[in-house]
């Protein structure tokens, strides 16, 4: 029995040594095998167990088993030791090259300036209560011109130069009058008021328009943003606050909005909105700061966006005119509205820095892509 | 509208705007005197005539930088000795001794004053004048253009000034040059507005005066103008009056400087003194006014008719023509003399050797001039007032100032009377203002003084009145009021915006609706922007070329809907589809060396409607894409193919996904695409949504792209049809699956679709990817290898292996039996 004590004692012995002293997973592996293994030298020592007699035997199992356990544990030791060397090896590498960019399966998607300054405007006025209306682009002259208080041979048709619609083209249900595209979201305000029927209006109408007319400034199809309200006691100071309100929700807060006499043929009275510049806050100068210097900026030059003004017309609007009332149906009497209207190439220009209003159609990559 | 300030400042007084400085008596023409306080109101006079309605768009100051430069008058003059083009000149320049000039210019005498820029004068373009040698000779000064000056166009030659004047005296005094030029956006409802007294009638209005009217001091002398001329209206609906005098005994000649030079500062060309007599009474009074040469109206007789079947004039301007009925002519006995408020006629016109004129002064109905002024395309300065309404109260005293003015200028005299035929006189319109009605519109009261006083200031005449309200007589100019609310607008305009408060509106909302279109299109941008598109915005009209690939062969319209008045050729056509835009993009895109392109566009086509809809045209949604180049972007992380018929697909399936369409894809898509790399995409019960692949290479010649173009475009309307916008939830399952992979070798003919449906019969197939295709060998040629990934699933229990391998048995039996599928190893 002594000798199979001293065995164990000394497989024990050897075993400690040899964990100590093994340098990785493997060499841990093959110790495990030789000590612990079915062949290995624990199980070899059992063997001789069986020639012990059997009050002998429970003490040397008691000791193979604790011999066992400590093996065991010696082995997991290192085992851990190992795994913590090997993951500060790890850690302790050098980085990766995290300014390579980044992996890319698709491109970058991107939404037109002019359909994000739609939505911007969209919003805002949604959240005042007004819902998207449209109306056809191809329209009757009575809806575009006549029903807006533009009579024909009204100068103020020179306003706008209209495409007409070749009657021919337009098939076997080509109505009586005629048909152009419209000049103007305002046609709008009829359909909206025809389809309602009754008060209350509030709409917006984001969409195409055209005018024949074609330079740099001037393009044959542009965009607008017409608004209407209609309802009892509605008022010119309704549509001052509205539009305040809307100039300081695209603009910023503290933008503020100044109204000048007008004349659009659809409302009395009539005004042209301006905002404060954007660009330069209104005080139509630029701080140009010179180059290290700190502190206040002495020195400015001219704002080339409201032209020194201080000021940007982007808006045109006005009491509903009591015939345009009429036409959509509403007794001038009873009710009254505002409408306005805005130009979406503009207030995209403002918003994002666009300088061409070519830009906007030409569709080339290098000017979507920055959006 | 461009108006002087100098001129302006005649009518009314301008001094109380010009921070306190004091205005005297009103400017004489001719009889300079220092402008200095007007000019200091130019500021405040825009402001305020912007803040009433009259948006002053440019303050020109002219006139100024002119110091140093002075009368001189021309002593002698000799050839250059060493330059054919230049003369030496002797000029008195009021320093006593004279100075030796060199000029280049002709058209002097000896004996002229001129202006002489004097060394170290720089002038208005920035030019130095120094002490200069040209070709050998010494010139001391620089004698001056109108041009050089600043003052006109004209470089023809010196500018010649009055021998009146004293050498040495500064120009800009002398000739009262210094002013200020207001160009003034006159909205169309205020052709009153139009004149130098009409504004001065608004800042008169805004500063509380009485506008100060010319009045013209007419010596009438000889025998009635009645025995001169007779005028009948033979349409008094076009012509509600008409009005002439007559000046005998005038010499034609050219205009005083100071005319002259008023209305060059105004855009009008300067041509002889009874033409500008008329022209000056036009930008003072606003009112147009024509000048005859009597002794070629024919007959002494003048005729306000429509013009007769093929009758033809030659105007003015030297074109001949042709007239309808509904044109209105001022003839003579024989023919038509001046096409009536439009333009003079060449027969009748004022000639250096006229000495008797008829000065016509009329009132022509608006729309009548608007279209004779639209079909012969002529835009004057007549037909832009006869258009928007000419004053009926001016008529008279217009036809007053101008022949005064003949008079004063050519030296004639004006006979006695006015020759007035007066069918039509004009009923100044009476409106009523109820008090309440400003409050209503503007959300302010305003006090019955203050419209009172408001409305008196602009002319209006209070008729009558009552506890309820007023009745305003509108004055004869205001041809823009006839409503309530035009008065309104008067009081508002007056008082300004700014006495407005800002509220907002109390009246209901409906319920939020957000129209089904707008949603599926938010969610289409979503699905194609996060495919990697850009969103494309394209003019409506295209080449009508562009879209013949794109007709449908089933519509009946031959042509897509066609402007009459296109700008070009290729803007001319409404277009059918968004593709041809996105592939002129694409094209475009390409030329600038940007080569991976994916766009969309979601707008309207336009074709046209079934009798007795709403609209003129259908006008339905579409969106279209197109995408070209490499699939990834490039990068370091590996290569990237050349996109493909299944990029294309995807990004349509995206878009399909996002509205929880079910789609199929049918072989074959349009006559615009590749026949064998193209797709039709159908919806529920097979309903035809839109067209997916590669172009026909004739297409995408046509278009200047390469092979390998891929475009889709889907019908909006069809996909709001289909759109499943809310989803809805569908359990997650409780048992776990039995996942089987399945390899089937099937003829090139068979779609993975087909074998894809098929698998998905089997009911307890929850669902089956398509994970690898693979052709050759040991794939006998002609045949493909399809391997699909299989989940079987049964909702209630856990599925055995031994019911998963019966599943997956009937699948390969009904492959086999319906698509000659082999099973493979």
């Amino acid at each position: 029995m002594a000798d199979l004590l001293g065995q164990l004692e000394a497989l024990a012995k050897g075993a400690r040594e040899a964990v100590g002293s093994a340098a990785d997973e493997k060499a841990l592996e093959d110790l495990r095998v030789r000590f612990l293994g079915k062949k290995g030298e624990l199980s070899a020592v059992l063997r001789g167990m069986g020639a012990l007699p059997a009050e002998e035997r429970p003490r040397v199992g008691e000791v193979a088993n604790r011999v066992r356990d400590e093996v065991e544990a010696l082995l997991a030791g290192a085992k851990s030791r190992l795994d913590a060397r090997k993951l500060e090896a790890e850690l302790a590498g050098p980085p990766i090259d995290v300014t390579l960019p980044g992996r890319r399966v698709l491109p970058r998607g991107h939404r037109h300036p002019i359909t994000r300054a739609t939505e911007d405007i969209s919003a805002i006025f949604a959240r005042l209560g007004y819902e998207v209306a449209s109306g056809p682009e191809i329209e009757l002259d009575w809806f575009n011109f006549e029903a807006l208080n533009i009579p024909p041979d009204h100068p103020a048709r020179d306003m706008q130069d209209t495409f007409y619609v070749e009657a021919s083209t337009l098939g076997d249900g080509a109505p009586d009058g005629s048909v152009l595209l419209r000049t103007h979201t305002s046609p709008v305000q009829i359909r909206a008021m025809q389809r309602l029927g009754v008060p209350p209006v509030r709409i917006i109408c984001p969409g195409r328009v055209y005018r024949s007319d074609y330079d740099q400034t001037h393009s044959p199809m542009f965009h607008q943003v017409e608004g209407l309200c209609v309802g009892e006691g509605i008022t010119f100071a309704d549509l001052k606050g509205t539009l305040a309100a809307f100039a300081r929700a695209y603009f910023g807060e503290g933008t503020r909005t100044r109204f000048r006499p007008s004349y659009f043929p659809f409302v009395e009275p009539g005004a042209e909105v301006d905002v404060s510049c954007s660009i330069c806050g209104g005080t139509g100068r630029i701080p140009v700061r010179a180059q290290g210097q700190a502190g206040e900026p002495a020195q400015t030059r001219r704002c080339g966006t409201c032209k020194e003004t201080g000021w940007l017309e982007v808006l045109g609007a006005g009491m509903v005119h009591p015939k345009v009332l009429e036409n959509g149906g509403f007794d001038p009497k009873r009710y009254s509205g505002f409408a306005f209207g805005m130009g979406v190439e503009r207030m995209a220009m403002l918003r994002y820095g666009i300088d061409d209003l070519r830009l906007y159609f030409e569709n080339d990559l290098r000017f979507l892509e920055q959006f | 509208m461009r108006i002087s300030l100098k001129w302006l400042s005649e009518y009314v007084d301008l001094g109380s705007l010009a921070g306190g400085a004091q205005q005297g008596a009103p400017l004489a023409p001719a009889q300079p005197r220092s402008a200095a306080p007007v000019l200091a109101a130019a500021d405040e006079v825009a402001r305020r005539l912007t803040a009433v309605g009259f948006e002053v768009e440019a303050v020109e100051r002219v006139g100024q930088g002119l110091a140093g430069v002075v009368a001189a008058r021309i002593l002698a003059s000799e050839k250059h000795p060493n330059a054919e083009k230049l003369s030496v000149t002797k000029i008195d320049a009021g320093q006593g001794e004279p100075l030796q000039i060199v000029c280049g210019a002709k058209n002097y005498q000896v004996g002229d004053v001129v202006p002489l820029a004097t060394v170290g004068t720089t002038l208005p373009g920035g030019t130095r004048i120094e002490k200069a040698k040209l070709r050998g000779v010494e010139s001391f000064g620089m004698l001056c253009s109108a041009r050089e000056l600043g003052l006109s166009e004209d470089a023809s030659g010196l500018l010649i000034l009055d021998r009146g004047l004293a050498p040495g005296t500064p120009i800009a005094d002398a000739l009262g040059l210094e002013d200020v030029l207001l160009e003034v956006n006159v909205t169309p409802n205020r052709p009153d507005a139009l004149s130098h007294v009409g504004l001065a009638r608004e800042v008169a209005a805004i500063l509380g005066q009485e506008v100060r009217l010319p009045r013209p001091a007419l010596r009438e002398a000889g025998a009635p103008a009645a025995e001169a001329v007779k005028v009948r209206i033979e349409a008094p609906e076009k012509c509600a009056r008409y009005a002439a005098r007559v000046v005998e005994g005038v010499k034609i000649g050219p205009s005083p400087q100071w005319l002259a030079r008023r209305l060059e500062a105004c855009g009008v060309r300067s041509i002889s003194n009874v033409v500008d007599a008329t022209n000056f009474a036009l930008l003072e009074l606003g009112h147009p006014l024509h000048a005859f040469d009597l002794d070629k109206v024919a007959g002494h007789e003048i005729v306000v008719r429509t013009a007769r079947p093929g009758e033809k004039i030659v105007t003015l301007d030297g074109k001949e023509r042709a007239l309808e009925p509904d044109d209105l002519l001022i003839a003579d006995r024989d023919r038509g003399s001046a096409l009536a408020g439009v333009m003079g006629g060449g027969d009748s016109e004022i000639s250096a050797g006229t000495t008797r004129v008829l000065v016509e002064s009329a009132w022509f109905a608006p729309s009548g001039i608007r279209r004779t002024s639209r079909r012969h395309g002529l835009k004057t300065e007549a037909s832009y007032r006869f258009e928007r309404g000419a004053d009926p109260g001016m008529v008279i005293p217009a036809l007053d100032r101008c022949a005064a003015l003949i008079a004063e200028l050519a030296g004639g005299t004006v006979r006695p009377g006015i020759v007035d035929a007066h069918p039509r006189p004009h009923q100044a319109p009476a409106v009523r203002l109820r008090w309440r009605r400003p409050a209503e519109l503007l959300g302010i009261d305003v006090a019955r003084d203050e419209v009172r006083r408001i409305l008196a200031g602009l002319g209006f005449e209070e008729r009558a009145s009552d506890a309820d309200g007023a009745t305003f007589g509108v004055p004869s100019w205001r041809v823009d009021v006839s409503l309530e609310e035009d008065l309104v607008e008067e009081i508002v305009r007056t008082k300004g915006y700014d006495a407005i408060p800002e509220t907002l509106p109390a009246n209901a909302v409906r319920t939020p609706v957000e129209p089904a279109d707008a949603q599926v299109t938010a969610r289409a941008r979503e699905a194609l922007e996060a495919a990697g598109f850009a969103e494309a915005v394209n003019f409506s009209f295209v080449a009508e070329r562009d879209l013949a690939p794109f007709a449908d062969p089933a519509a009946t319209a031959l042509r897509p809907i066609a402007l009459k008045n296109p700008i070009s050729a290729d803007l001319a056509v409404m277009r059918t589809s968004l593709v041809p835009s996105l592939l002129r993009n694409a094209s475009t895109n390409r030329r600038q060396r940007v080569e991976d392109v994916r766009l969309y566009e979601i707008a309207r086509v336009y074709r046209p409607a079934p009798a007795g809809a709403p609209a003129p045209a259908a006008e339905e949604g579409e969106l279209a894409g197109v995408l070209v180049g490499r699939r990834s972007p490039t990068g370091w992380a590996g290569g990237s193919d050349p996109v493909d018929f299944h990029d294309a697909k995807a990004a349509v399936a995206a878009v399909l996904e996002a509205l929880g369409i079910d789609a199929r894809w049918r072989a074959r898509g349009g006559a615009w695409l590749h026949p064998r790399l193209s797709a039709e995409v159908l919806g529920a019960d097979d309903a035809p949504l839109g067209e997916v692949g590669e172009l026909h290479p004739r297409v995408a010649e046509a278009f200047e792209l390469p092979r390998g173009v891929l475009a889709f475009r889907l019908s909006g309307a069809a996909l709001v049809r289909g759109a499943r916008l809310v989803p809805r939830y569908a359990g997650i399952p409780r048992f776990p699956a039995v996942l089987r992979d399945l390899a089937v070798v099937v003829a090139e003919g068979v779609e993975a679709g087909a074998v894809l449906a098929a698998v998905r019969e089997e009911p307890l197939v929850e669902d089956a990817t398509l994970f690898d295709v693979y052709r050759g060998p040991p794939i006998p040629a002609g045949k493909k290898n399809l391997a699909l990934a299989i989940r079987y699933r049964a909702p209630d229990r856990t599925l055995t292996d031994t019911e998963a391998d019966a599943a997956h048995a009937r699948i390969v039996a009904r492959l086999r039996g319906g698509l000659g599928a082999e099973l493979r190893g």
